[in-house]
């Protein structure tokens, strides 16, 4: 009786032959709706704070550095990867990549930092999104004008400069 | 109306000691009790009426009620209703009697309240700390509302040593845990052997105590703890992701759409596939049948590949949010999952017939880490361990939840109460997770996925969910609150109960036996803080300490 079960164990195996992949020798093809690294697209956002808001890790900050540049940080340290933030984008800016292999000894390498110009109304005071974004470029925000010299200086390095809003977090080895 | 008899039943028999109660619906009962007669009122449910323990719950709720809050929950199985008894402390006297003498399952929920909330169970058999460190100064309970959720107290030693119990006489003490070889989380055990018997055992576990329930209900939001709650267990994420929604959803009274009912109980049920074949191949590897081992995860893989089809990932499927589910199960996906689970049920049809006649394994199972029905009542045993005893619970036929009522399915169960018993039931429920998955797939109708829940949840409702997980039930039990998260969240793991279960299981056995017998529940062990080397050329021996391991391994990289 139980040699028969060794038999039949046997069987099992021999018909199952070698399993393993060839993993990470040749790449082994993803699932369409696979949850990995997030990816925020900065022509799409428009800077709801949405993600923000529902993220569970707490992983996106969003802050505005002057009425018309909004600052989305991703800090990618916690990241569950769990797609909350991909869910409820209006403008589906947050795809969930395909990307998974993601170790690195510098956790800022999976932050992202959107630099989001939102243009103001004039007539009901909210933000809206720019036109094109060379036409940004010239607005306020994003150029300041140098009175000094009396010249425009252009991209918002005059804002960003500076202490992060957020330190990166450092791993403590001790 | 099973709830009201109940009711008016304890106010027959303890008059004036019942305060009052709430009964929300036919299912659930909330009887609050004269803090004197806590101990009488659950004496009467747990022997006369014959109920099983659940869980205790102590909650902080000095904020709205000026009072600390008591939970003693049972469950009456035939009579398919979830019963808690509830009692309030004023905050200059928190004391209660233990129930401990009563009912023995409650020890451990018991000086877990000690720990985190301060409330002192008068009578209690071992009032030692379970869940805080010995190192962590007296007074200080990081449960209470007062204390923030990441706040180190002053005074706290973390380099102190436990202080374990006396062994008895004439017995040896072998320390197991907290890491083991053959399993992964850490948990220790110091056995006292006598020769290689086994006769009794000291537990020292939560060293990977997270504050996960601090967490959520000072830092998260509802709809942020469905993903913080499948983190609670690396095997059974899902179970706890839809045991907290529900609790939820059954605090506020919400009904998830079908649909998401459905999805709910296919992916809990593919869930329970997974463990139990991940079980059974760590099961057969600790007593050293590694044939079965390789099988089962041969055997296994397939069902992580679906699922990461169907939620984007192997594990954490991120499942539920309150009133809802995120994922769809579309037709394409349907047909594949109809197929993987033709092949898994065709091919562990094989390993069935061919495990059930080896005599080797029943060697090493059968009459081992023997869990009868004495203690699985007392102990308060649950999931296959109490199937495996002949104790017919199953939460999904007794306490229904998602779309359970809606499928047909047996109860597996088993007479001999050993390790063995508990394989057999474990590789029989495959099956029958595999018919209940068929018929959801059948049964699913079209629909919305989500509740649109258009206000805000009510405030300072109870919520109770019981979720049969593949290791057993997991209970949640929630009471909603104020800024968009819950006032108490407390999670009952099924380990929870079954640990308590060890020392009695493990008792008066070979101490061979002592890893598959605690394999057979699920859980972990094994450490010495200290560690010999020998320089072999001069022969000198160095006994390193703990202190001297530490810094060599968290030396800084130049």
């Amino acid at each position: 009786m139980s040699l028969l079960s060794k038999l039949e164990e046997t069987l099992i195996c021999l018909k199952a032959g070698r399993v393993t992949l060839p993993y990470p020798a040749q790449a082994q093809p993803l699932p369409e709706k696979f949850r990995g690294r997030p990816i925020f697209d900065a022509t799409k956002c428009i800077g709801c704070a949405g993600c923000a808001n529902n993220c569970p890790a707490r992983e996106i900050l969003v802050y505005d550095v002057c009425q018309e540049v909004r600052v989305l940080q991703y800090l990618g340290r916690r990241c569950t990867y769990c797609g909350r933030c991909a869910d409820v984008c209006p403008e589906k800016a947050i795809t969930m990549s395909l990307e998974f292999e993601n170790a690195t000894n510098q956790i800022g390498d999976l932050g992202q930092k959107l630099e989001l110009f939102m243009s103001t109304c004039q007539r009901c005071g909210r933000c809206f999104k720019g036109a094109a974004a060379l036409d940004e470029l010239k607005m306020k925000g994003y150029r300041s004008d140098d009175l000094e010299s009396e010249r425009w200086v252009y991209r918002a390095h005059a804002f960003l400069e500076g202490e992060p809003a957020v330190a990166d977090i450092e791993i403590e080895l001790d | 109306m099973i709830a009201r008899q109940m009711f008016e039943e304890f106010k027959a028999r303890f008059g004036p000691l019942i305060q009052r109660a709430d009964l929300p619906s036919d299912s659930r009962l909330y009887v609050f009790v004269d803090r004197s007669a806590v101990k009488y009122v659950c004496q009467h449910i747990f022997r006369e009426l014959d109920a099983r323990y659940v869980a205790s719950i102590g909650s902080d709720d000095r904020p709205f009620s000026g009072t600390f809050l008591v939970a003693h929950n049972f469950a009456f199985d035939k009579d398919h209703l979830l019963c808690s008894v509830l009692t309030q402390l004023p905050q200059d006297d928190l004391k209660i009697d233990s129930i401990t003498a009563m009912v023995p399952a409650a020890s451990w929920a018991e000086r877990e309240m000690r720990d985190l909330l301060g409330i002192e169970p008068v009578g209690h058999s071992y009032p030692k700390r379970l869940v805080l460190p010995d190192g962590w100064p007296e007074g200080k309970h990081p449960l209470r509302k007062d204390v923030p959720w990441n706040e180190v107290p002053e005074g706290y030693d973390e380099e102190r040593e436990f202080k374990f119990d006396e062994p008895p006489e004439g017995c040896m003490v072998v320390p197991f845990g907290p890491f083991h070889p053959t399993l992964d989380e850490p948990a220790h055990f110091r056995l006292y052997v006598e020769g290689e018997m086994v006769r009794g055992c000291e537990y020292r576990g939560f060293m990977v105590h997270r504050g996960i329930e601090k967490l959520a209900e000072s830092v998260m939001s509802y709809n942020d703890i469905p993903m913080l709650a499948e983190r609670i267990c690396g095997i059974c994420g899902c179970v706890h992701n839809v045991a907290y929604v529900q609790a939820v959803e059954d605090a506020a009274v919400l009904k998830p759409p079908p649909r998401a009912e459905y999805i709910r109980t296919i992916m809990l049920e593919l869930e329970r596939l997974h463990s139990h074949l991940l079980w059974t191949g760590l099961a057969c590897h600790i007593v050293g049948f590694d044939t079965l081992f390789m099988q089962s995860f041969r055997i296994r893989e397939p069902i992580m590949w679906i699922a990461e089809k169907i939620s984007g990932n192997r594990k954490t499927y991120a499942l539920c949010v309150i009133g809802g589910v995120r994922r769809d199960i579309t037709d394409e996906l349907k047909t594949e999952l109809r197929a993987v689970l033709d092949k898994l049920e065709s091919e562990w049809r094989a390993v069935v017939g061919a495990v059930s006649n080896d005599r080797n394994i029943q060697k090493r199972t059968r009459d081992v880490g023997v869990a009868d029905k004495l203690l699985v009542k007392s102990a308060g045993l649950v999931g296959p361990v109490a199937r495996a005893a002949g104790v017919d619970i199953d939460c999904r036929r007794d306490l229904p939840y998602a779309a359970y009522d809606r499928v047909d399915f047996d109860v597996i169960t088993a007479q001999s109460a050993d390790v063995w018993a508990r394989l057999v039931v474990r590789m029989k429920e495959v099956f029958e997770s595999i018919k209940i998955m068929r018929q959801c797939l059948d049964k699913m109708e079209d629909g919305p996925l989500q509740l649109e829940i258009k206000d805000e949840l009510p405030i300072g409702r109870m919520g109770l969910s019981s979720v049969e997980a593949p290791r057993g039930e997991a209970h949640h039990f929630v009471i909603t609150g104020e800024n968009n998260r819950p006032r108490r969240w407390r999670v009952r793991a099924p380990t929870y109960q079954n640990l308590q279960g060890v020392p009695a299981m493990i008792k008066d056995q070979q101490i061979a036996d002592m890893t598959i017998s605690l394999g057979s529940i699920d859980p972990c062990f094994s450490c010495t803080d200290r560690l010999e080397t020998i320089d072999l050329r001069s022969g000198e021996k160095k006994v390193w300490s703990q202190q001297e391991l530490l810094q060599m391994t968290r030396k800084k990289e130049p």
